[in-house]
């Protein structure tokens, strides 16, 4: 007993050993060195991957969520989670001792994903993106959680049109992406929730939302399990060749690198 | 009592203790020092992950998800077992099945030399690709069934063949068929032989239900995963998963070992 809680303890203190760099982290040029993490298969991973080159081999690692490469991050781990701007501010204001840096590494522009081919749906889908900019449904859904605190949205308040004589709409999405998706309780809230609830009434169909890990859901659209994917997907030239893309409802949504507050000097 | 069974009874509850106490150990450790005001800060995190909005819930459906899941491809995985098994005995002992033999052999190489985890996305984003009103739970209890069908087998057919030969050929001897001596006579008591092995094969199921959040289902761990990200706190909604985990794992556990008494008190010698 005495020996089990001592190897307990000693394995606690291998694995959360802080290992401190000297050097300050000042410019994202200086990731170019330094050991990376990034979501598995977001457009963080592509950036991280540019910024090492040869070396991502030995210093990039992935992660299935977000939360886990924080983690590795506050643990010294890794030195920079490279991510979006919208729930990389999330993580800085909910978890102590982060920071972003100011420089961005890129911007980019969010699109719905569909099945190569499937033009038909791309259509309707955009045509009815165009009525909710137009209409200012798209600005008051962005104005509702922008602001950073939307704990009093209710999953049960966005309307999934249920039992709709379309029939079912259904969306693949990685609910782990604040204020885009997230899981409240047995239910959905978010930006892209409530857009594509919105399409789907447009289309006079019913919201079917389908929660997966962030790199299934190509394999998820392109198998026809969902009709769409929605969850804050970066258009990028690769993914066009395997998919096709709504117009942007995002554009310019930066990529900017998580670090620690006390290993960055402004 | 045997020196086995204090020794044992002891060992659970040892570990059972020193895991809850490491936890909050580690997470006392993880926020700080020993202070009170790492403890505030402990009990608000708890409040944060499991209290607050009743998000305990989650880990409560999760949970149901799981053992919804690991039942159902229990029961799969012991018909499927118990067919190949049968039919691959069969075969052994001079019944002419070479086809169905050889597609229980197939079955069995392909499906315990391929990762569940590799079997679970197949049948869900190929084979059932187009199924997309079923239940996604029914798809990872086919395949977490079938896989499991595999292992269940090779458990069956070493249970089988630990009968001594002599048992079938008294049976037949006495006029029965090959068919009835093995369900009335060689079956039975293989069964009683390999129940601590299923039990444990059921355990190791149990576990291996936590990547059913690849193909989108809330189950535990993916319920520690959600709540991960709404409280973005990283390491007590994964230990709590742990736990429940570990709760159920003993009990079964436990429970194995009853009945391994309860199977060797009917026996001879």
């Amino acid at each position: 007993m005495k020996k089990f809680l001592a190897l307990l303890f000693v394995l606690t203190l291998c694995t959360s050993a802080f290992c401190a760099d000297g050097e300050k982290l000042t410019s994202p040029a200086q990731l170019k060195t330094e050991r990376l993490a990034a979501q598995r298969g977001t457009v963080g991973q592509y950036i991280a991957e540019d910024l090492l080159g040869d070396k991502k081999a030995t210093l990039l690692t992935t992660y299935e969520k977000y939360v886990d490469a924080i983690a590795a991050l506050r643990q010294g781990k890794i030195r920079a989670v490279i991510m979006d701007e919208m729930p990389a501010k999330r993580f800085v204001s909910e978890v102590e001792g982060l920071a972003i840096m100011d420089e961005a590494l890129s911007e980019e522009n969010y699109a719905i994903g569909f099945r190569k081919g499937n033009t038909e749906l791309v259509e309707a889908v955009n045509k009815a993106l165009a009525e909710l900019k137009s209409d200012g449904t798209m600005a008051a859904i962005f104005a509702k959680y922008l602001d950073g605190d939307y704990s009093a949205v209710k999953p049960e308040d966005i309307d999934l049109n249920k039992g709709a004589s379309g029939g079912k709409l259904y969306v693949g999405t990685e609910a782990g992406f604040a204020p885009y998706e997230l899981r409240v309780g047995s239910g959905f809230i978010g930006i892209d929730i409530e857009m594509c609830a919105a399409i789907a009434k447009k289309l006079g169909r019913e919201l079917v939302i389908e929660n997966m890990n962030f790199d299934a859901l190509p394999m998820a659209v392109s198998t026809n399990k969902v009709d769409m994917i929605c969850a804050g997907i970066t258009v990028t030239d690769e993914r066009k060749e395997n998919m096709d893309f709504s117009e942007n409802y995002v554009v310019g949504a930066k990529q900017v690198a998580v670090v620690r507050a006390d290993d960055y000097e402004r | 009592m045997t020196t086995r069974d204090r020794h044992s009874g002891a060992g659970r509850g040892d570990i059972l203790l020193g895991l809850v106490g490491a936890f909050l150990l580690y997470e006392l450790w993880a926020s700080g020092f020993f202070t009170a005001a790492a403890w505030a800060d402990f009990n608000r995190r708890f409040y944060q992950n499991f209290v607050k909005d009743d998000r305990y819930m989650m880990l409560v459906d999760g949970l149901k998800s799981t053992i919804f899941m690991t039942s159902g491809a229990t029961v799969i995985g012991l018909i499927v077992g118990l067919i190949l098994s049968v039919i691959r005995v069969a075969h052994k002992g001079g019944v002419h099945i070479p086809v169905l033999n050889k597609l229980a052999e197939t079955y069995i190489t392909v499906l315990r030399g391929t990762p569940a985890m590799v079997q679970l996305l197949i049948w869900n984003f190929t084979i059932f690709a187009s199924a997309r009103d079923l239940n996604t739970q029914y798809i990872a209890i086919l395949a977490f069934g079938l896989n499991s069908g595999a292992y269940v087998a090779e458990i069956f057919r070493g249970g089988i063949e630990s009968i001594d030969p002599g048992q079938m050929e008294a049976a037949r001897s006495l006029g029965l068929t090959y068919g009835s001596s093995m369900s009335h006579v060689i079956l039975p008591q293989a069964l009683r032989n390999v129940v601590p092995m299923l039990f444990n094969e059921f355990i190791a199921l149990l576990k291996e239900t936590s990547i059913a959040g690849y193909i989108g289902i809330d189950d535990l761990t993916r319920a520690g995963q959600n709540i991960q990200a709404l409280t973005l706190e990283h390491s007590q909604p994964l230990v709590m998963v742990a736990i429940i985990y570990l709760v159920i794992v003993l009990c079964l556990t436990h429970l194995v070992r009853k009945l391994e008494e309860w199977l060797s008190r009917g026996r001879r010698g």
